[in-house]
């Protein structure tokens, strides 16, 4: 099964809430895992690290660790890092800022790959993925999402069918290298492989054996190309085999694609306010947007794509 | 709660996070004639498993998955649009829907009266096997899959591959056929069958003359013809 769900605000909002009210509503879709990917303030002079730490005893020798590392790349972090106080559990999520300088997400990469027992969930200017096992208010209740104010984001409620019950594994998943790429799937690509093996042989990196991460590489490599959104989406849908209903992030956008024959259920709205919002199931929206809306079901094929100055395009392709 | 001799009772579905189609059932042996249910939220599951033809239901909001599933004879009108599956597999009474409904509507129904006042999506009663369903909008592609009986009339256009390997259902589209599915062919429909349409649509509130094609299946998938194995691989 699984579930997804959106939101893009015209102004910053509670969209940690909002996406944790539409996941929790979706629970029965399934609860292996869930995750959010959260788009807050862009700026360029810093990078947000969201890190899993895997040993929480650990934790300190890790943090310094990370920091030695990211000093002797010519890094420096930005502040205090945060982490999760959950007692008893196995592992840590670590909220690091870094400055840059003049290096990229790469090198930032290659910084953590030094320091064992270290997953990444997101890089990013204003995208910070948290995801782990459990619902969506168990989510929450361990890592604070409500709290998060923001323009945009990505929900995902997790069945497992293609991989295993895993943090790493649970979406939504984030495209490395790049900076602020977020991606949610419902349902099962066929020919990820292939496009898996092409992307490895350029270069990437891929955290998961999970198929929907290609998803994620896949559209962020066409776009570092030169290729825009839409059209990258619009390839997707004749490309990628098998059923997806997916949503795709980026700073300024969010955009979808179905698959031939639509089975995935997607439902898109856009309530009073200017509030876009879409989610597998009417009764996630309806968490978020009391009153009665009138939604629209994309059909087969179709493509859209949100900008975040207001402006929604669809085709069927 | 006693109810004995009140005509009409509220049901507050925020309320009721389990358990509500049974309290309705309950409502209805009581004697209560019209059940209203408030803040359904496009809830899953409302109204499933309903038997009593002496009680109305009234969804005041739009519904989830399965609303009015396995109807055995109970009135239920949605004042606002439906999920997936609505009236599935019902066999007797109505369902009135004033906004849209999606992803089979009336799948495999077998009796009973299902009317969708807006626009319904894709395999929409697919399986049918019986009873009348009254589409004043659009149908999705896929309509009438497979259906064995009942009618199925649209008055509005017709998605792709309508009726694909349609048995003994009857379909009717007042608009446009984007295209008809496999072994599907367009007749004109003769005066007994345009009177019981017409007949029909009165019955559901629609008054006015419409200009009918008749779907029904060409017979070519019935029996296996070995001079013809092309028709049988499309499937």
């Amino acid at each position: 099964m699984c579930g997804i769900c959106g939101i893009q605000r015209p102004e910053p909002g509670p969209i940690g809430r909002n996406l944790v009210d539409m996941c929790q509503a979706m629970r029965h879709r399934g609860y292996d895992s869930t995750g959010f990917a959260l788009y807050g303030e862009h700026d360029t002079s810093r990078l947000i690290l969201r890190l899993r730490l895997l040993d929480a005893g650990a934790l300190q020798s890790t943090l310094d660790a990370l920091e030695g590392s990211f000093r002797e790349r010519g890094l420096s972090l930005a502040g205090d890092p945060s982490w999760d106080d959950a007692r008893d559990a196995p592992d840590r999520f670590v909220r690091m800022l870094v400055t840059p300088g003049d290096a990229d997400v790469r090198a930032v990469v290659r910084a953590i790959d030094d320091v064992a027992g270290v997953q990444v969930q997101s890089i990013g200017h204003s995208l910070e993925i948290v995801k782990d096992l459990g619902d969506a208010e168990t989510v929450n209740a361990r890592h604070g999402v409500e709290r998060f104010v923001g323009t945009h984001g990505l929900g995902h409620v997790r069945l497992t069918t293609e991989s295993i019950v895993d943090v790493a594994y649970g979406h939504p998943f984030w495209a490395e290298p790049f900076a602020d790429v977020s991606i949610v799937h419902n349902g099962q690509l066929t020919n990820y492989y292939r496009f898996r093996r092409i992307l490895q042989q350029e270069g990437y990196r891929f955290h998961t054996t999970n198929d929907s991460e290609l998803i994620a590489v896949y559209l962020a490599d066409r776009m570092s190309k030169g290729i825009t959104l839409w059209d990258a989406l619009r390839t997707s849908v004749y490309e990628l085999d098998g059923c997806f209903a997916y949503l795709f992030a980026t700073p300024d956008a969010l955009g979808s694609a179905k698959d031939m024959f639509a089975i995935k259920s997607l439902i898109v709205t856009t309530v009073d306010d200017g509030v876009r919002l879409m989610a597998t199931e009417e009764q996630a929206l309806r968490r978020v947007y009391e009153g009665e809306v009138e939604t629209d079901v994309p059909e087969p094929k179709s493509v859209y794509v949100w900008d975040s100055g207001g402006g929604v395009r669809m085709e069927i392709v | 709660m006693r109810t004995a001799g009140v005509a009409s009772v509220t049901l507050d579905a925020d309320d009721w996070p389990r358990g509500i189609n049974f309290e309705m059932r309950r409502l209805a042996d009581e004697g209560v004639t019209e059940i209203v249910v408030t803040n359904p939220r496009s809830r899953h599951n409302l109204g499933v498993g309903q038997t009593d033809p002496r009680v109305t239901i009234r969804f005041r909001g739009s519904t989830g998955y399965y609303c009015g599933g396995l109807n055995a004879g109970t009135d239920i009108v949605v004042e606002h649009n439906t999920g997936w599956g609505v009236g599935e597999a019902m066999s007797a009474g109505t369902i009135q829907i004033h906004g849209n409904s999606v992803i089979g509507t009336g799948a495999s129904m077998r009796g009973g009266t299902l009317i969708i006042r807006g626009s319904a999506g894709p395999r929409t009663g697919a399986g049918m096997k019986g009873g009348t369903m009254i589409i004043e909008g659009n149908a999705g592609y896929s309509t009438g899959f497979m259906a064995h009986a009942g009618h199925i009339i649209v008055l509005g256009n017709a998605g792709e591959s309508l009726a694909d390997s349609l048995w003994l259902g009857n379909i009717y589209v007042a608009g446009e056929i984007r295209s008809l599915g496999n072994d599907a062919i367009v007749v004109e429909p003769d005066e007994a069958q345009d009177a019981e349409v017409h007949a029909l649509l009165r019955g559901a509130g629609i008054d006015g003359r419409f200009t009918f094609k008749k779907v029904q299946s060409a017979q070519k998938l019935w029996y296996f013809d070995n001079r013809n194995p092309e028709a049988w691989l499309k499937i």
